[in-house]
């Protein structure tokens, strides 16, 4: 309470400890959970099995590939259904913000498309392209499609009008101004939603790929899912995870890059 | 709109085992409006799942948002707990389900730990921000006036991130419903995600497209009702 | 040829459940090289007239005309200086500057010359790699004009250039104005709110009223000015010829009647 409260802030090195204590009793309470027996082994891994198992899997191949060639496959996936998302979804919010008409005619589609969730396109993106790539690609795109429009969409309608008057004075056409105007205007915001859409992306292509794929860190969990086997399933987890948080962080850095070279714009 | 009609009932011009055409959706929603399908008709399918989203949610407050609440609080819960967050706060939801299953077997209760987890996070984030942003100066002026702790906690503190909080649930409760489709199409005997599933086994797009829709419109139900709840609570601010 | 002609323009905007007249009836010619300022109070449509002219506005009724086409939308034949300067802020100066040129198709060697040129001109040599962010407001005004003189427009309008800039910044700015545009005449449209800006920079004024906007005056400064064989000079000395001041004094009377007079708008205050 104290911090609120009262403005003292306790300082770093005490925060620290508080952090190692709870780093530690997590682990330990689970280590020792684990090895009383008093919950079967069958369903909670100790850590360091957990541990063993996923650097095991870097070297044996499990459920058709190492831990490394599974990452890479749903990176692969992850990265050509955001790749979509965004090469589609941000001329098109850009568009949408310049051209009215285009605003009006695609605005309820999208409204419509995006209240359904990602994952209940995987019937229709199995059904259309198949399991291999193509469904889960799409469902991805699903995922990562409406924080790229959406934000490119916000980010040009922010831009001050005068900046796209003035260059329609100087003798900008539709498409320079696009490129020239709102997409430097919008990019802070842009760069948002690619973040956002990236991470939803990569859960979206966790989800798809627990249904219908036979490779990927989400074939691993089912995997090891199925063979009863959860140190597998947890540590797959965990690199899911990771991996997820590796992206963000990405991103979260290309951000700060671009918001500093523009020195904060708006 | 329009156009999906004109494509697919009259000019035939796209191949209706693959998408379907307005027609059909409608012949798909009455059958299983009356006749039932996967099991039971939509109504019962559609209030079986709409319970596990609730409970799901529901238990997701309740633990999440004064998790989030207490971390804001005090810095050394927070340095506490943190640990523990973050490594568990990146994985995905769906992530979980695997792992639930192992757990407790394709029953509900599965399903409803794996939107506990989904609605979890944002209610913790979103309540720890809405406490740690209230304005310092209106707790000064709240100390200032003599109040004890608790007052502040209560008539400061707690209003004051009503909003943040709300804006999480909103989040949950959004999450819930993805997770709950998504788990329910991974490994359901009943309910929504098992009529996409069998939908989607049976080939029978038109249904699949009934079943997206019944979810659209229970979480736009879901998410009204969470904002009149909120309407209600947070009287002072003017929309 | 560039003058400007604007035909009976009347401008309604809605506002609230009904109309808004922001101009009534208004006719002017510019004829080709003439530098036209208009002053008047708030809200009397100058800005509306500028923009009409711009192609960012088109009237209710009436037509504008420019060079004898009608104006159908913006173009890079009638260049705006806008009054919060609408510097591009990701875009260096050069770029800023060079940019109707780039839209024009001009090659970059030739196009960053001319920058270089029109920064030299405006004695701000060296600063072309920096942002709008990092200078001063004068200076970024100074680019704004320089980006819009880059594509040797026919027609400039400018809507209150200077009325973001402090006291001093303005005069100096002023009297750049006219050095350039001595070296580089064009037809010019000028929006004021300072009387002694417009009578300091232009060859006729236009005093126009409240709303509805109407015309009601036009005062030939530039007659008054040769004659008394005080165009040369700067702009304190310019200040102290007693013509000046007449012509100052006149047109504040005006103003003031009609400040005096102003119907209330709709939402029922002055505008």
């Amino acid at each position: 309470m104290e911090a609120i409260l009262t403005g003292a802030r306790p300082n770093r090195v005490e925060l620290a400890l508080f952090s190692l204590a709870g780093t530690v009793i997590f682990f330990g309470l689970w280590q020792i959970l684990a090895m009383s027996g008093l919950v079967s082994k069958f369903v909670l891994p100790s850590p360091a099995e957990v541990i063993l198992a996923g650097l095991r899997m870097t070297v044996e191949p499990f459920a058709g590939d190492t831990m490394q060639g599974h990452v890479l496959a749903s990176l692969t996936r992850w990265g050509m259904g955001f790749g979509l998302a965004a090469g589609i979804g941000v001329p098109l919010g850009l568009a949408m913000g310049y051209w009215r008409v285009l605003d009006a005619i695609v605005s309820p589609m999208f409204e419509g498309y995006r209240y359904i969730a990602p994952l209940a396109w995987v019937p229709f993106a199995a059904l259309w392209f198949g399991t291999g790539v193509g469904g889960p690609v799409m469902v991805i795109f699903t995922g990562a499609f409406a924080p790229c429009v959406i934000n490119a969409y916000r980010g040009a309608q922010s831009v001050e009008r005068h900046l796209t008057e003035a260059a329609w004075t100087l003798g900008a056409g539709g498409v320079r101004v696009m490129m020239e105007v709102l997409l430097p205007g919008a990019l802070p915001s842009v760069v948002s939603g690619l973040r956002v859409g990236a991470g939803l992306g990569w859960q979206s292509l966790i989800g798809a790929e627990l249904i219908v794929v036979s490779s990927g860190i989400g074939y691993v969990l089912v995997q090891g899912q199925s063979n009863l086997a959860p140190e597998i399933v947890i540590s797959a987890m965990l690199a899911v995870g990771f991996t997820g948080l590796l992206i963000d962080v990405a991103l979260r850095f290309a951000e700060s890059r671009i918001r500093m070279r523009w020195g904060q714009t708006t | 709109m329009l156009g999906w009609y004109l494509a697919t009932d009259l000019a035939g011009l796209i191949d209706r085992q693959r998408f379907p055409s307005p027609s059909d959706v409608v012949a798909a929603g009455s059958q299983i409006l009356v006749r039932g399908y996967a099991g039971g008709t939509l109504l019962i399918q559609a209030l079986y799942s709409l319970r596990l989203v609730v409970l799901g949610f529901v238990v997701a407050a309740v633990t999440g948002g004064p998790l989030g609440l207490m971390m804001g609080l005090s810095r050394r819960f927070e340095a506490f707990i943190n640990p523990a967050f973050l490594l568990v706060r990146p994985i995905p939801p769906l992530a979980w389900i695997p792992l639930a299953i192992v757990w407790l077997g394709l029953a509900d209760s599965a399903k409803v730990l794996v939107i506990w987890f989904a609605a979890f996070v944002p209610a913790v984030i979103n309540s720890y921000t809405g406490i740690r942003n209230v304005d310092q100066t209106l707790v000064a002026a709240a100390r200032v006036h003599g109040a004890s702790s608790w007052r502040i906690f209560w008539d400061v503190l707690i209003p004051g991130a009503m909003p943040m909080i709300f804006t999480g649930l909103r989040l949950s409760l959004q999450a819930s419903w993805t997770t709950l489709v998504a788990a329910e199409l991974v490994g359901a005997v009943f309910g929504l995600g098992k009529v996409l599933s069998t939908a989607y086994r049976d080939i029978y797009p038109a249904m699949i497209a009934v079943g997206m829709i019944t979810v659209a419109v229970l979480g736009a139900l879901t998410t009204k009702v969470l904002a009149i709840v909120e309407r209600r609570t947070i009287r002072w601010r003017q929309y | 040829m560039s003058d400007i002609v604007f035909d009976r323009i009347s401008k309604l905007f809605p506002r609230g459940g009904s109309q808004f007249a922001a101009l009534a009836d208004v006719s002017l010619k510019i004829p080709d090289k003439q530098f036209l300022a208009i002053v008047g109070p708030s809200g009397c449509g100058k800005t509306t007239l500028l923009r009409m002219a711009a192609g960012l506005e088109s009237p209710s009724s009436g037509s504008v005309q420019v060079g004898g086409r009608p104006v159908n939308g913006p173009g890079a034949d009638r260049a705006v200086v806008f009054q919060q300067f609408a510097l591009f802020p990701w875009k260096t100066v050069r770029e800023n500057i060079a940019f109707g040129l780039k839209c024009k198709g001009v090659p970059r060697a030739k196009r960053d010359q001319v920058a270089l040129d029109y920064l030299e001109l405006m004695g701000m040599v060296g600063t072309q790699d920096n942002y709008p962010h990092q200078l001063s407001g004068g200076m970024q005004q100074r680019v704004a004009i320089a980006r819009s003189y880059a594509i040797e427009p026919e027609v400039l309008l400018m809507d209150e250039p200077f009325g973001s800039l402090d006291a001093q910044t303005r005069t100096l700015m002023q009297e750049e104005l006219i050095r350039i545009s001595r070296v580089n005449p064009r037809t010019v449209l000028f929006i004021t709110h300072g009387v002694e800006e417009a009578i300091y920079l232009a060859d006729r004024v236009v005093v126009l009223t409240g709303s509805p906007g109407r015309i009601r005056e036009i005062i030939d400064v530039k007659s008054i000015r040769e004659s008394e064989g005080w165009d040369r000079l700067v702009s304190e000395d310019a200040l102290e010829m007693p013509e000046f001041s007449h012509l100052r004094a006149r047109i504040w009377r005006l103003l003031r009647q009609e400040m005096q007079a102003a119907p209330r708008s709709t939402d029922g205050k002055f505008n």
